[in-house]
């Protein structure tokens, strides 16, 4: 039977090496994807993996049943890992150019998290409705990480657009969505 | 809209302090509106990382994260790689085709602390491939010692640069080569070191996409071969030669 993340977690604490590897290998891809997301980079988001696991081995990140589901928390802590390390590289800049545009990438296989594979495709069909400045804004929101004022200068907007911006996005990715999992899902056509 | 109602964007986003925080939270016990907005916005926030679209991680990334992360607790050195295959293979060739671009990021290596000379090797490496920042932004401090450099050329495509460096009584050999012709199925490239006559397996490596490959060798080995005249690099339909079977892509007097 499967170990549940929290109980592997426990052992993690005990200093047990295996149970962090299998948390490793189980969010490796996620994590991955989701810093890769964030970062652009191969190197820096190898460096994000790194530090996630540095920060649960070490326990300066600690895990308890009252913060929710362990998936939640540990891509919790990979966003803001990897939102550090992207904010420590003096040139930003050329983050700012990237758009929402999903490469064509091919589906997580069979093996890779439920979750992922069945939310995913939901939430990129429904950020593909949104307008081109709704995805832009939740990109350098959420994924990039960039405060409210820098994304006011980089994009000569006001701060008071910025924040109705965000909302709007927001409130219209969970429209859309909403919509996508009304009709039962992506289909595979 | 009242004046605390406008921070709602601050407070998803994780831009107020501590005060700030603590105050917008009381106001979201009063402001039912407040709060349902900020449930909405966060359960959405929550599915937004499954956004990302997969992307295979780097080969050798669960080694080289796990190796460095357990290396914290270790004190004694040799043993951090214990639950985790060994990253390297026995004549100390490591491939570098993935990582060509870390010029800055460094930390991923740190894992490589475990295996001394690797560490120094990869340093070495660093350095060459950027001279031009020598001594600002040394990867570890070393005291070794480039003892030879030679540049490879040949008929085909392709450049390579070699070093041999001197780390206290060990030597070892990088091969760093570029614009080289794509692999096919098994083929690797393989550097031979020549005496005379007879060549001497010195490390192999495969490219990446970009046509770029390296690899660091261990001397140690051949050290009691005599002196080395020649360098060469051939392509080779597998990695299990023991003579060259491939012609010679790159070579160089020593």
């Amino acid at each position: 039977m499967k170990e549940r993340d929290y109980d592997l977690y426990q052992k993690i604490l005990t200093g047990d090496k295996h149970a962090l590897e299998k948390i490793y290998d189980k969010y490796e891809k996620l994590l991955y994807s989701f810093a890769y997301k964030t970062c652009g980079h191969r190197e820096m988001s190898e460096e994000v993996m790194q530090e996630v696991f540095m920060k649960i081995w070490t326990q300066k990140a600690t895990y308890d049943e009252t913060k929710g589901k362990f998936s939640s928390w540990i891509i919790t802590i990979a966003r803001y890992t990897a939102i550090d390390v992207l904010r420590k590289k003096e040139n930003q800049n050329y983050a700012l150019d990237e758009e929402w545009d999903a490469p064509n990438e091919k589906e997580p296989s069979v093996e890779d998290l439920v979750e992922w594979k069945e939310r995913g495709s939901m939430i990129r069909e429904a950020m593909k409705q949104l307008p081109k400045e709704q995805k832009k804004i939740i990109m350098l929101f959420y994924f990039k990480g960039l405060t409210q004022q820098r994304i006011a200068e980089n994009l000569d907007i006001s701060l008071g657009t910025v924040k109705s911006r965000i909302r709007l996005a927001l409130k219209r990715l969970k429209k859309e969505l909403a919509i996508i999992e009304e009709k039962g899902g992506v289909s595979d056509a | 809209m009242p004046e605390h109602c406008d921070r709602l964007i601050d407070y998803i986003s994780g831009e107020l302090n501590e005060e700030e925080k603590r105050a917008f939270e009381d106001h979201l016990k009063e402001c039912s509106e407040c709060r349902e907005e900020v449930e909405e916005m966060e359960s959405i926030m929550k599915d937004l990382p499954f956004a990302a679209e997969p992307v295979d991680p780097p080969e050798g990334m669960k080694n080289r994260v796990l190796g460095s992360v357990f290396e914290e607790e270790q004190t004694e050195p040799g043993t951090v790689s214990e639950d985790v295959e060994q990253p390297y293979e026995d004549d100390k060739i490591a491939s570098l085709t993935t990582h060509k671009q870390g010029k800055r990021v460094r930390k991923p290596w740190t894992a490589l602390l475990a295996a001394g000379l690797l560490l120094s090797v990869s340093g070495n490496v660093y350095t060459l491939l950027n001279e031009e920042n020598e001594g600002t932004d040394p990867v570890v401090e070393s005291i070794d010692e480039v003892m030879k450099k030679v540049t490879l050329s040949g008929q085909q495509n392709g450049t390579a640069s070699a070093s041999i460096i001197k780390q206290q009584e060990d030597r070892t050999l990088v091969v760093e080569a570029e614009q080289l012709n794509q692999l096919q199925g098994e083929e690797v490239y393989q550097v031979w070191l020549i005496n005379g006559e007879t060549p001497h397996r010195a490390g192999s490596f495969v490219t990446n996409q970009n046509g770029e490959g390296a690899v660091a060798f261990s001397l140690e080995k051949l050290k009691d071969q005599g002196d080395f005249d020649t360098i060469a690099i051939t392509k080779e339909p597998d990695a299990t030669s023991e003579t060259p079977r491939g012609d010679i892509v790159l070579s160089s007097k020593l």
